[in-house]
Order: C-alpha cells, then sequence, then structure tokens
C-alpha cells in the first residue's frame, strides 16, 4: 500500500544542516495496522509527514497505491490527500467557530459532492465513532476524547484508504485513549483501513500489527 | 464551499463586525461622493444656457433722494442710455439682483394645473435682459415696450418649471398662481425660456420665473447687466465705472465680471465635494488597512486551519481563494446593510435628485469596495497559500 524507498530528509538553515530522517525503507500492506515509536526528536512526525504528502523528502521515493507521488503538482497531491490519506493529529485540529458536523464534513467540501451527500456521509462517519448525538454542538463544548473521535470522523468521512495518526491519545486520560485506540483498532478490522499510528505510549503500540522504531532518523527495528 | 465560509464567517461575526462597520462606513461615504460626483458631472455636461462671456455686472445702490417713481423712472432710464452709448456696450439692461453666479435667492411657491411647486426661483429683467444674458426663447416671447404699459399678470417661466407643471404640453397662454392662494388674480404664462444653470457648471437649472421690471422697480433695483465688445479693456471699465460714480453720487458701485463671479462659483460648489473625496480617500485608506490587517492577522492566527485544509484536500490556490472570499463575503455583509441605506435615497427622494444618480452611485460604490476589499486581499492570500502545511500542523 505505502512504500518508502531510501527516504531521506535534510532540514538547512544558513550555517546547519540536520538529517532528520536517514535511508528509511519501508513496505507497509493494505489492511495493516502500523505503529511508530521513539524518542522526541527522531523523525517520527517527519517520516508521517512524508507518508501524508504534506512534506517532501530530501531524498528516496514514496509509493502509494501504485502511484509514484514525487512528479505530483500542489494540485495533484492535494487531491490525492483527499481522495486516499486521512489524518487525525495529536491538538486535534478542529475549527472551532463550526459546528461538530460542519467540521466532520470539511474533506468532502474539496470534492464534488452535493450539500446532502456531504451531510448524509458525514452524519454516518459519526455515527460510526459514536457522537451522532453532538452533530450541532461546537468543539469547545466537548471534552477532549470526544473531540478526537471527531477529528477519527473528519479523517474517515472520505473513506480514505489509509489513515495517517500523529500521537491521536497523546492529549487524552488512559481510557479515552483505549477508547481512541478502540475506534482505530474496529476500523482497521473491519474496513480494512491502513492505519499508520505514531505514539509514545507501548501499551498502545503494542495493540498495533507491527512496530517500527526510530533513533536519530534512522529505523532501528 | 460557499456556504460553509458563509457560515464560517457567520459564526464569526462578533470578530469581524468592526470590519463590516468600518466598510459600511467607506461605503456610504463613497456612495455619497459618487451620487454628488455624478450629479455634478451630469449638470456639468449640460448647456449652461446664457452666452456669460464678456457680460459685466454694474452693482449700486439708489441714492437719489427723491422717490418720485416718474423723476426715478427718467433718470434711470437716462442712465441705461448713457451706458449703452458708449462704444465698446454691446447692449445692456436692468436685472433683479440675483444675477447669474450670485449667492442671492428669491423663491417662491406657485401652483398650476392642479400641482404645487416650492422654491421657484424668482428672476426680473427688462426687455433687455434676454438679449444681454444670450438667453433663448423655446416657446411664445419676451417682454416688449407694450407689456410695461399693460395691467395683465404675466410671466415667463423656464422649461423646467414647465416641464414639471405640465410635461409636454404647451404652456405659452396658461395660468399659474402664486403659492396656493386661489384669491389672487392668475398670472399669464407668454413664454418659455431655456434653463440657465444660475447656480453655476455644476448645478442643475432650477425651476424659475422671469417677471417683467415695471417702472416702480427703479426704487429697489441695484444691477445692471452689460455686454461688452470683446475688446472691451481696463480703461473701458474705468470709464463706465466713472459714468456710473458721476450719476449715481455717494453710491456704491462695484462692477463684476460674470466669467469670474462662474468661477467663483463653481469653486464655492466643489469645495464640498473636495472635502468629502479627502474623507473618502482616508476611510478607503483605512479601510485597506483595516482588510489587509486583520487578514494578514486570520492567517497567522489560523495557520493550524491552514495546514489542515492543505492536509484534507485544498490546494495553495484554494486557500488562498478561499481567503479572498471570506473578504469578499464580509464586504457583502457591509454591503447588504449599506445598500439598504441607500436605496432609502431615491425611494424617498431625498435631495431632489433623479432615482438613476443614486442607482449608478449605489452601483459604483459597490464596485469600488469589492475592487478594494479583492485587491487588499490577494496578497494575504498569496501568503496563506504559501503556508507550509506540515509546518503549521506541528506548530499547533
Amino acid at each position: 500500500m505505502i512504500s518508502l524507498q531510501n527516504i531521506e530528509k535534510v532540514y538547512r538553515t544558513t550555517n546547519i544542516e540536520t538529517l532528520a530522517l536517514n535511508n528509511i525503507n519501508l513496505d507497509i500492506a493494505k489492511g495493516e495496522f502500523l505503529s511508530i515509536m521513539g524518542p522526541s526528536g527522531c523523525g517520527k512526525s517527519t517520516l508521517l509527514n512524508i507518508m501524508g504528502l504534506l512534506d517532501a523528502p530530501s531524498k528516496g521515493q514514496i509509493k502509494i497505491a501504485d502511484q509514484t507521488t514525487g512528479n505530483l503538482s500542489d494540485k495533484q497531491l492535494a487531491k490525492f490527500r483527499n481522495q486516499k490519506l486521512g489524518f487525525i493529529f495529536q491538538s486535534y485540529h478542529l475549527i472551532n467557530d463550526l459546528q461538530v458536523l460542519d467540521n466532520v464534513e470539511l474533506p468532502l467540501l474539496y470534492r464534488d459532492t452535493t450539500a446532502k451527500e456531504r451531510r448524509q456521509l458525514a452524519s454516518e462517519a459519526l455515527e460510526k465513532v459514536g457522537l451522532s448525538n453532538r452533530m450541532k454542538h461546537f468543539p469547545t463544548q466537548l471534552s477532549g476524547g470526544q473531540r478526537q473521535r471527531v477529528a477519527i470522523a473528519r479523517a474517515i468521512v472520505g473513506r480514505p484508504e489509509i489513515i495517517l495518526a500523529d500521537e491521536p491519545t497523546g492529549n487524552l486520560d488512559s481510557a479515552m485513549g483505549n477508547e481512541i485506540m478502540d475506534i482505530l483498532i474496529n476500523l482497521n478490522k473491519n474496513d480494512g483501513t491502513t492505519i499508520i499510528m505514531v505514539t509514545h505510549d507501548e501499551h498502545m503500540a503494542q495493540k498495533t500489527h507491527r512496530l517500527v522504531r526510530l533513533f536519530d532518523g534512522s529505523q532501528v527495528l | 464551499m460557499f456556504k460553509h465560509l458563509f457560515k464560517l464567517i457567520w459564526n464569526k461575526k462578533k470578530q469581524n463586525s468592526l470590519l463590516i462597520v468600518e466598510i459600511l462606513l467607506s461605503f456610504m461615504v463613497l456612495f455619497a461622493v459618487f451620487a454628488f460626483g455624478i450629479n455634478s458631472y451630469r449638470n456639468y455636461v449640460k448647456p449652461i444656457g446664457i452666452n456669460y462671456e464678456h457680460v459685466w455686472v454694474i452693482n449700486y445702490n439708489n441714492s437719489l433722494k427723491t422717490q418720485n417713481s416718474d423723476s426715478l423712472t427718467l433718470f434711470y432710464e437716462g442712465l441705461l442710455r448713457n451706458i449703452k452709448a458708449m462704444p465698446q456696450v454691446i447692449d445692456a439692461g436692468y436685472s433683479s439682483s440675483n444675477v447669474p453666479f450670485s449667492t442671492s435667492h428669491t423663491n417662491n411657491t406657485i401652483s398650476a394645473n392642479g400641482k404645487e411647486v416650492p422654491s421657484v426661483n424668482q428672476f426680473s429683467g427688462d426687455i433687455n435682459y434676454i438679449n444681454v444674458l444670450g438667453a433663448k426663447m423655446q416657446a411664445g416671447r419676451w417682454y416688449n415696450k407694450e407689456d410695461f404699459a399693460s395691467k395683465q399678470n404675466i410671466t415667463v417661466i423656464n422649461n423646467a418649471l414647465k416641464e414639471k407643471i405640465f410635461g409636454n404640453t404647451d404652456a405659452v397662454g396658461k395660468y399659474l398662481n402664486y403659492g396656493d392662494d386661489k384669491t389672487h388674480s392668475k398670472t399669464k404664462i407668454i413664454g418659455v425660456l431655456n434653463d440657465i444653470k444660475f447656480n453655476g457648471d455644476y448645478q442643475r437649472a432650477e425651476v424659475s420665473m422671469y417677471n417683467r421690471l415695471d417702472t416702480g422697480a427703479y426704487h429697489w433695483l441695484t444691477s445692471i447687466l452689460v455686454k461688452v465688445d470683446p475688446k472691451a479693456d481696463a480703461a473701458f471699465e474705468s470709464r463706465l465705472y466713472k459714468l456710473m460714480a458721476n450719476a449715481l453720487k455717494n453710491s456704491n458701485i462695484e462692477l463684476e465680471h460674470l466669467p469670474n463671479k462662474l468661477v467663483a462659483y463653481n469653486k464655492f460648489t466643489l469645495v464640498p465635494l473636495i472635502v468629502m473625496s479627502i474623507v473618502a480617500a482616508f476611510l478607503i485608506i483605512n479601510v485597506a488597512l483595516g482588510i489587509f490587517g486583520v487578514l494578514w492577522y486570520n492567517i497567522n492566527k489560523r495557520r493550524g486551519e491552514i495546514g489542515l485544509r492543505r492536509a484534507i484536500g485544498a490546494s495553495g490556490n484554494s486557500v488562498s481563494s478561499q481567503l479572498v472570499a471570506e473578504a469578499l463575503i464580509v464586504a457583502t455583509f457591509s454591503l447588504i446593510i449599506g445598500a439598504f441605506f441607500a436605496v432609502q435615497f431615491p425611494l424617498l427622494n431625498v435631495f431632489d435628485l433623479p432615482a438613476s444618480v443614486y442607482l449608478l452611485a449605489l452601483a459604483l460604490a459597490i464596485l469600488f469596495i469589492y475592487i478594494l476589499v479583492l485587491i487588499c486581499s490577494l496578497y494575504p492570500g498569496k501568503q496563506a497559500a504559501a503556508i507550509y502545511p506540515a509546518v503549521a500542523l506541528h506548530e499547533e
């Protein structure tokens, strides 16, 4: 599903050159639930951003769903992200001025869909995460766990093949974290969605199919 | 997407309220400036209605001790003959003090044909009046010598008054009354004069009546209009002054040129337009900076949202377009409120201007605001498009 070959990422300033990722080779199969672990600053989020086409590698090749992404334009990349990828972030990234339902609809606004279709799909996604009774609420009226569930609904509303989750339980207590983890496991199991999750939590990582460890930008496991 | 943006702005209406008020205020000032400007331009392109070149005005006060009408008539007719006899004088005639381009006005309400017209300008002139000014009769005739002996009440009206009362039908031979007093004897219209812009190039020809001067008028008359040869110079002006000064001892004699009076009057009319334009310019700069500042602030405050939108499928261009569209929607809120107030002007006929002036001013003000907002939002929009999603999402 995702193939990374010789990925290298270098951040350059006038005086300093920082190697964030060094020769990463990774193949992720369709339907796999993979977790990435490592100490802070080891390049986990950078790797996830590169897999999510939010950042470009300095060297190497990325293939997602049989599509080489290196030559895609900004517009093509945006369309690709919209159709193939779903994102979940540690800090949720919800728009506080929009109701829950409108937040979940967001990815569909960048597709050719009618308002009725968007409403229908967003309602279904919210139902899947158990928040159908909070559609008219604003994010500030929800708890952390509920906000993350809204973010999951937003990630799955477009039925992407891949979900990239950057520390989705990082801001939550263990009970809520487990709830979120259960939702992700169900999505993987029932819908066959490929999930790549960055986490600091060993316990959460153990629940996934495979664990990749990074250290100083290199893959150690 | 439009509905989405509308909802987003509506939910943030408190944050946007200051900008909405600012744009609304600018729109109203722009609307006033455009309405004033369009009206002035429309008046400017219309003919002034007289040939004011080489027309001088002699202002005097009646310093004669005699109050006998016959003696006054003999004196002033003789004075006019002496003026007309001067080699560089083409024609001359007595006029009421409200000569063209003066700030002196006399108004009266008249009624005719079942209609009442307030503020009809009242001018008075002798038989030479229209020749000196180069005005043209559109129908009927101007006064002649026989009229001054006649006891019948007669008048000449201008085309604007004729249109207002009688529309396209002929007015000559019809009657009108002063005020709403039907008991007074009626005044017969003997002629229709072309419209004259007495208040300068930028103001329209007002509804007007031209009354004949009878011999009793010499008691209060203070102005003589003189059409002179183009070669008339300062030496001639001095001779004319001396003639007046010798004839009217102890009188204050003043000589003015109509072209100079027109220039002065035009300046008087343009000053409010210039002042309003300066106020509008300041407001526009203020709005431009406001929009620019608010969008710039929004971009920095909404980096996370911009990063998210990029992640879920927005291209750089669509992020840029979104910010521009948001600014245009905020402007639309202001313009809807502004247009509501602006349309009251033609509906309530405020300032008695044609509805087309207000509608054109409304359209221009709307267009101007949209262009301004578009220009001011383009650069911040471009900056937003350049935000790197991975960085913006990480910052949150």
